[in-house]
């Protein structure tokens, strides 16, 4: 893991995932100046990432606006809170992002009031608190995810899949897109689940599975564990 | 050596062993548990519900630890109930338990959103116009930039916008549309406040202090049974569940009581441990059919004819073959069956002559008024056991009159004469003891079970009359000898009950209506089924004085004929003694309707403390208009008139009934005149006028003109809508495509044409040739998820669910009152109701200076039940729009009236408690007392503002206005209530509520504990330790008389419509013919077979009510999308396999789902579930080339003139108490496989599209 300083990245990562309002899109050119200067990214990324600010800057503010409410907040599979891909509308969701809060309170951060834990830009910006290695390896937990919503916006051809793909260079991932565990066939998603094996639905495990996973820091963990 | 000192005394061993071997003790390590502690431990525990109209009201604890809800349990805490009752608990169902986990889900909305394209054009207004008003002039006087928002109803497009941004549009908007059009342009719908009735309130409250109109809810539904004001000129007034308990042998008729009470089946289930039978009876093997006794399974619609044959059994045999001394006695007393009916020589088609029964005998009808000088004409008369006339006390002559006056104190059940107050002991029939002169003569009765209804058997007789052999005495009379019969006499003839008079059936196996063997061709359930259950039915009621009862559900008020299904059922309830004892009567349950603390919150909602009278709408004929669902109709009037109408009075198209009923002021308007209310006055002071007589003048000779003459006008149409805590374009949008059409403006799937040049068209109604597309400049809805509704919105806006906010609610199911707790802060940037209807109040109040000052206005109201108004014409219907009688207002026509809006202080008077409290009182049905005490208390507890008034700023502040001014939350409300009763009836009825005249129920005590209810007069049942709530129980024991004509319960119905349209007496009906399928069926093949089924929507098992169905749970739960469920039968026919897609379609319009192919299905029939949503795994119809629609989009509203009755006792308006209802079980579709199934995926605008299309989207 390099010890370079990846703290503007991944703010300007958070920024360039907040809704394309007059103000974010009036930082896109800092962002990218941001992005460029600290170069704690592969070239060819922040290339796309110009792109991608480019393009924000350049459409009609109420497409860009339009297409992101589209894509963020009336879609499930490319939700920017990263719980509703592991947990779903599961009971366990409330407890992972109790756990979340802590972490970050632990850490001597305060979420403010507006948005919850599990947020991708507020896990972003509390990853640009901690030193690099821990704010990769706190990345890194989060991988699976981010590349899951990564391939969802691949498929849709957006171009904000480069601000996921760019969070999965940080924590040390490829960006390759993975096939996702989306749209399977009508028929086996609404069968019926088989009784007395648990609640089916995605995040809720049935009996006898582990438990669905829980982003805590290794060292958080290990304390939890010691008890 | 002593053995006892090898013992000890003090101590024991552990006992390793418990519970006769099957516990055992360890001392292993039990640390790993902590894990799972602190997992569950949490900070605090709120109190809270879901206000989801399923009558649930159940109390739930919600845990939340860091501020974030985690999970909800269910509370244990209701107050324990009587030695021999079960308790309530477990209140609370595992939809409700899984609604923490919708609160984050990414179905919330999170931001105010608005259409990009309408809000691009609002902000460039905005820059250059001089203020945000003619901003938005700009944008809706141009006809292009209109059309240009309006068209992309329901496709997406939604930017994030600000709070501050969207409150100013929308005042801009509203101030804007008052200004232009007129106030009652502005239309709010949101239903059922009982769910939440601060958040309801906040809404009505704007709306009504700048004079915007609210739309009713409860008719619009189709729940709202019109029979129960027909019989008791109350409006679902029912037991709550735990008096299932009392009841000795129920009948689940239509409701599915586990599926949709789930809370409260623990009572249905309980009370058959002590013996108690109980009885399903519904078209499928639903749920309720399994945890029955016995399940009878009609053909869907035909209900009526068994609920007739069981009257026949239960009168045949309870009141001839022997007569149930208990049964006589509640008859006599409680019902109109000993009053008498004029009946009337009336000519048929053929020349030929026939007695038939009409109006009740008044006493206005004898020549000395019987010595009645205060409404003779609106008192009913009766014979004594002397035959001599008998005047009794109650009949609603009685209720209103002038103050001092000779008759007051006698509208009561008292077995008097009111003439002199002796007893007088009613005659059932004049051929009883006291023997009297009478004729026998042959009555006809309409019948139209005969008729051939397309689908439905019909059972013919002697064409469509009925003739009985009647006992009758010709009475002198001021107009002449007239014959009269008892209500008794006459309804034995028609239930078709040998008296050996020379009619009647033989016996039961006698096909004869309405027996049981007549029934079985209709219904198709055998004969001895209906047989056994009526006379046990009546049997335990005469044996346990009426503790026999009826649950019924929605679906079957969902018919066109319900009113029929529904008397057919009271009448058996009736003649049984049931209603208004412990245990039985009529348990309609529908959805959360009552409101228990209703008249501490109508002055809140209606903002009554500071203009009076607000402004109110009946939603079905609304929306019937102003979706111009009646351009489309296919029902005539001469379909569903009585044989023996006279048809000359009753020409023109339903659309006409209801103009009519506007003018005559039976039904409200909205808008009301095609004039700005505002311009009205201001023409009045012109031509030096006072605005009332001003507005008579003008309608008289033209120059004002009613909207309703003219829906399509653009003068008339609604131009803003408000839509909170509703999914009405969704889940209610009967005629959804309509909708979608001419009031949105947008795509839509309609297949049918309009009537066009050839069809007979309206005679009351401007017909345009073209039909306005688009009526709505403005529609904002504010809901928590992307419902169907916020789909087709403009502005979308996010509201605080029900762990976010402060609230009440109450359930017709159990006497507590709740709190809905925030327990925790609205998430994203949602806001409840109560902050977001303040939000634009504050700005409206800025936005509409130098547009709208302190202006004055003319409001319509129309004859309001429970007000002196109900007595307007008391014999024929005449209009004074054909020049038959005066314009009277408030009498021939609406009330009218004139009201000053202080439109710059509407922020001011939404969060302070205004004067009209202290000036004129507080009360409610019929009812009224001072309340400045309560003010005066409420000033302390909320604080008050600068000119001394209680303020009401928070959601908590409104929670105790509604507590403080309402007799069922302030025990000295209540005595003030029942002690204004008493100078009605002239009884002491404050003893029901003294012994809690000093309880006050305050918003933390309901935190607290649920807390029950104090009795009060606006219900008539009690809250006490010896009976639970059972509607009609002060009626029969408090002697307060039904608010109906009669002053009792009523088998028949006098009315000139009701007698017109065949329903003076309760028959069956079968169900009416829309023709929606036969100009589609196999015009637009797909090669598969197409059958024709009727539609069915009962409420599902997968949803909290009709919401939360698009939860992932739920979804999964429920196959995920929208599915229809049809018999293996039809299947078959039609070459459905389960799990296929289908398609339904008629003329309105088309869905896409899901087959399930089940026995549990009649043949003949589809359900689909109510309120599965359009945004779910809903692909594109083959029939009309759009995304395929909801369970709405097949349906279209047809309305009934009876239901447009009005100023006429208990059929007067009022407030989602009567009025046209939306039904919708009598259609029919086609169904069949779909060829292929396309998702619509590629975007619009795309320029791939056609090359994507061309390939087929979905290979």
């Amino acid at each position: 893991m390099s010890n370079r300083k990846l703290a503007h990245t991944l703010r300007a990562l958070a920024w360039l995932l907040r809704y394309p309002d007059a103000e974010a899109r009036a930082a896109l050119p800092a962002l990218v100046g941001a992005l460029r200067a600290e170069a704690a990214l592969p070239a060819p990324r922040l290339d796309e990432l110009d792109l991608l600010a480019t393009r924000l800057a350049a459409l009609p503010p109420m497409r860009v606006e339009a297409d992101y409410v589209d894509l963020f907040d009336r879609s499930r599979q490319t939700s920017l809170h990263l719980f509703e891909h592991v947990h779903g509308d599961s009971r366990d969701r409330g407890p992972a992002m109790i756990d979340l809060a802590q972490t970050y309170e632990r850490a001597g951060l305060r979420l403010a009031e507006g948005e919850l834990p599990d947020y991708l830009p507020v896990v972003l910006e509390f990853a640009s608190t901690q030193p690099p290695d821990a704010a990769r390896a706190f990345l890194a937990e989060t991988a699976h995810i981010v590349r899951a919503i990564f391939s969802a916006l691949l498929k849709r051809n957006s171009g904000y899949a480069s601000v996921l793909a760019g969070v999965l260079d940080l924590a040390g991932e490829r960006a390759e897109p993975v096939v996702l565990a989306e749209e399977p066939p009508l028929d086996e998603t609404w069968e019926e689940p088989a009784p007395f094996e648990g609640c089916s639905t995605a995040g809720q495990s049935k009996p006898g599975q582990p438990q669905p996973i829980h982003i805590v820091p290794p060292a958080t963990a290990q304390a939890r564990h010691v008890v | 050596m002593s053995h006892f000192l090898d013992r000890l005394t003090h101590f024991t061993l552990p006992k390793e062993a418990f519970a006769d071997g099957h516990g055992k003790t360890t001392g292993e390590d039990r640390t790993w548990e902590d894990a799972y502690r602190s997992r569950w431990a949490h900070d605090k525990i709120v109190r809270s519900t879901h206000g989801v109209n399923c009558t649930g009201s159940c109390s739930w604890k919600i845990y939340v630890k860091g501020g974030i809800v985690t999970w909800e349990t269910q509370q244990t805490d209701y107050p324990r109930t009587r030695a021999d009752l079960p308790n309530h608990e477990p209140r609370g169902c595992a939809r409700g338990a899984s609604y923490s986990w919708y609160l984050y889900s990414a179905n919330r909305l999170k931001y105010p959103l608005v259409r990009g394209r309408l809000l691009e054009r609002w902000r460039k207004a905005l820059a250059i116009a001089k203020s945000p008003v003619d901003a938005w002039a700009s944008i809706v006087e141009d006809p292009a930039a209109r059309r240009d928002y309006q068209q992309l109803r329901g496709m997406g497009g939604f930017v994030r916008s600000s709070w501050d941004e969207v409150n100013q549009l929308i005042a801009a908007a509203n101030v804007y549309t008052i200004k232009t059009h007129g106030p009652d342009r502005v239309v709010g719908f949101s239903p059922i406040p009982a769910m939440s009735m601060v958040s309801y309130a906040a809404g009505s409250r704007y709306l009504s202090l700048i004079g915007g109109v609210c739309m009713s809810f409860y008719d619009w539904y189709c729940d709202l049974p019109p029979a129960s004001p027909q019989v008791w000129g109350e409006q679902t007034d029912v037991p709550e569940s735990a008096d299932w308990y009392n009841s000795n042998y129920i009948i689940a008729w239509g409701s599915n009581v586990p599926q949709t009470r789930t809370p409260d089946a623990h009572f249905f289930t309980e009370v058959r441990y002590k013996g108690a039978k109980t009885v399903a009876v519904t078209p499928d093997y639903s749920e309720v059919a399994k945890l029955a006794d016995l399940w009878l399974h009609p053909k869907q619609g035909t209900d009526a004819a068994i609920a007739m044959a069981m009257g026949h059994v239960a009168m045949k045999e309870f009141y001839f073959n022997r007569r149930s001394a208990y049964f006589d006695d509640y008859a006599r007393r409680y019902t109109d069956l000993p009053l008498l009916l004029r009946l009337k020589e009336t000519t048929l088609a053929d020349g030929k002559t026939v007695l038939a029964p009409d109006r009740y005998l008044r006493a206005s009808d004898f020549a000395d008024t019987l010595g009645q000088p205060n409404n003779p004409e609106w008192k009913t008369v009766a014979f004594d056991t002397a035959g001599q006339v008998a005047l009794p006390n109650g009949s609603i002559g009685f209720r209103w009159g002038p103050e001092g006056r000779a008759d007051a104190g006698k509208w009561n059940l008292e077995a008097k004469d009111a003439r002199d107050s002796a007893d007088a002991k009613l005659k059932l029939s004049v051929l009883e003891v006291g023997p009297q002169p009478h004729e026998v003569v042959e009555v006809a009765f309409p019948y139209f079970a005969g008729a051939d209804t397309p689908h439905f058997p019909s059972n013919k007789r002697d064409g469509d009359l009925n003739r009985a052999k009647v006992p009758a005495v010709r009475l002198k009379l001021a107009d002449g000898d007239a014959l009269v019969a008892t209500v008794f006499d006459l309804q034995a003839a028609q239930y078709g009950i040998d008296r050996g008079l020379g009619s009647g059936a033989k016996d039961y196996n006698d096909d004869y209506p309405y027996t049981p063997a007549w029934q079985e061709k209709i219904t198709g359930v055998p004969r001895d089924q209906v047989i056994t259950v009526a006379r046990q039915f009546a049997d335990n009621a005469d044996k346990t004085q009426g503790r026999s009862m009826i649950i019924i559900g929605a679906a079957m008020n969902h018919w066109y004929h319900a009113d029929m299904n529904y008397r057919g059922v009271i009448n058996l309830l009736m003649l049984c003694g049931c209603v208004g004892q412990t245990g039985g009567g009529w348990a309609h349950y529908v959805g959360q309707e009552k409101l228990r603390p209703q008249t501490g919150w109508t002055a809140l909602a209606f903002a009554l403390d500071w203009i009076r009278p607000p402004r109110q709408m009946n939603s079905t004929s609304f929306f019937y208009a102003h979706s111009d669902q009646w351009r489309y109709e296919k029902l005539g009037v001469q379909e569903v008139l009585s044989p023996l109408a006279d048809r000359s009075k009753f020409g023109g198209s339903l659309i006409d009934y209801n103009v009519r009923a506007e003018r005559m002021g039976w039904l409200p308007s909205a808008p009301q005149l095609k004039t700005n209310p505002l311009q009205v006055v201001k023409d009045a002071a012109a031509a030096g006028m006072d605005p009332k007589d001003y507005t008579v003048r003008a309608l008289k000779d033209g120059k004002l003109e009613l909207s309703c003459e003219d829906p399509d006008a653009p003068q008339n149409w609604p131009r803003n809508l408000f839509v909170w805590r509703s999914n009405l374009l969704g889940s209610s949008g009967k005629g959804h495509e309509y909708f979608c059409r001419h009031l949105l403006g947008t795509e839509n799937g309609i297949q049918g044409k309009d009537l066009g040049q050839d069809e007979a068209r309206p005679t009351e109604v401007r017909w345009h040739d073209k039909a306005p597309e688009g009526k709505l400049d403005l529609v904002v809805t504010l809901d928590f998820r992307m419902s169907t509704t916020c789909l087709y919105s403009d502005i979308v806006l996010p509201t605080a669910s029900w762990y976010e906010k402060n609230d009440l609610n109450t359930s017709d199911m159990h006497p507590f009152i709740h709190p809905l707790s925030a327990a925790v802060d609205p998430v994203w940037q949602s806001r409840s109701d109560w902050e977001i209807y303040k939000g634009f109040a504050r700005v409206f109040s800025e936005v509409c200076k130098g547009h709208l000052g302190v202006e004055k206005e003319v409001v319509l109201t129309p004859l309001m039940h429970d007000t002196p108004a109900e007595l307007a014409q008391p014999f024929d219907v005449k209009e004074w729009k054909k020049g038959e009688c005066d314009l009277v207002p408030g009498k021939t026509a609406p009330a009218i009236a004139v009201v000053e809006r202080d439109y710059p202080a509407v922020y001011e008077r939404f969060t302070s408690l205004g004067p009209l409290m202290n000036k004129l009182g507080n009360g409610g049905k019929g009812i009224g007392w001072n309340t400045e005490t309560e003010v005066r208390q409420l000033g302390d507890l909320n604080g008050v503002d600068g000119a001394g008034r209680p303020r009401i700023v928070s959601d908590i502040d409104a929670c105790e206005v509604i507590l403080q001014l309402a007799p069922e939350t302030n025990g000295h409300v209540a005595v003030k209530a029942w002690e204004a009763l008493s100078k009605a009836t002239g009884r002491e009825h404050a003893h029901l509520a003294l012994h809690r005249e000093d309880e006050k129920i305050r918003y933390r005590d309901v935190q607290a504990q649920p807390r029950k209810i104090i009795s009060s007069p606006t219900w008539s049942g009690l809250e006490s330790e010896k009976v639970s709530y059972n509607a009609g129980y002060t009626n029969v024991h408090e002697l307060i008389p039904w608010r109906t004509i009669t002053g009792r319960q009523q088998f028949y119905q006098d009315h000139p419509w009701m007698i017109g349209f065949g329903e003076g007496f309760s028959s069956y009906r079968p169900p009416v013919d829309l023709k929606t399928t036969a100009g589609i069926q196999n015009i637009k093949p797909n090669g598969n077979p197409e059958i024709v089924l009727n539609f069915i929507t009962p409420h599902q098992k997968w949803g909290i009510h009709s919401t939360y169905s698009d939860n992932l749970i739920m979804l999964t739960l429920n196959r995920g999308g929208p599915v229809i469920w049809l018999s293996e039968e039809d299947a078959r026919k039609a070459g459905i396999e389960d799990n296929d897609w289908v398609e339904l379609f008629n003329i309105n319009g088309a869905i896409a789902a899901r087959a399930v192919v089940s026995q549990r299905v009649n043949p003949g029939m589809t359900l689909m579930y109510h309120a599965q949503e359009k945004i779910i795994n809903t692909p594109g119809s083959e029939i009309t080339g759009v995304r395929g629609g909801i369970h709405n989009s097949v349906t279209r509203i047809v309305t009934k003139p009876t239901h447009m009755i009005g100023g006429y006792a208990q059929l007067s308006y009022g407030f989602n108490y009567y009025g046209t209802i939306g039904t919708n079980r009598d259609e029919f579709v086609v169904v069949r496989k779909m060829k292929t199934v396309d998702w619509l995926d590629t975007p619009r605008d795309d320029h791939l599209a056609k090359a994507y299309q061309a390939q087929g989207e979905n290979p």
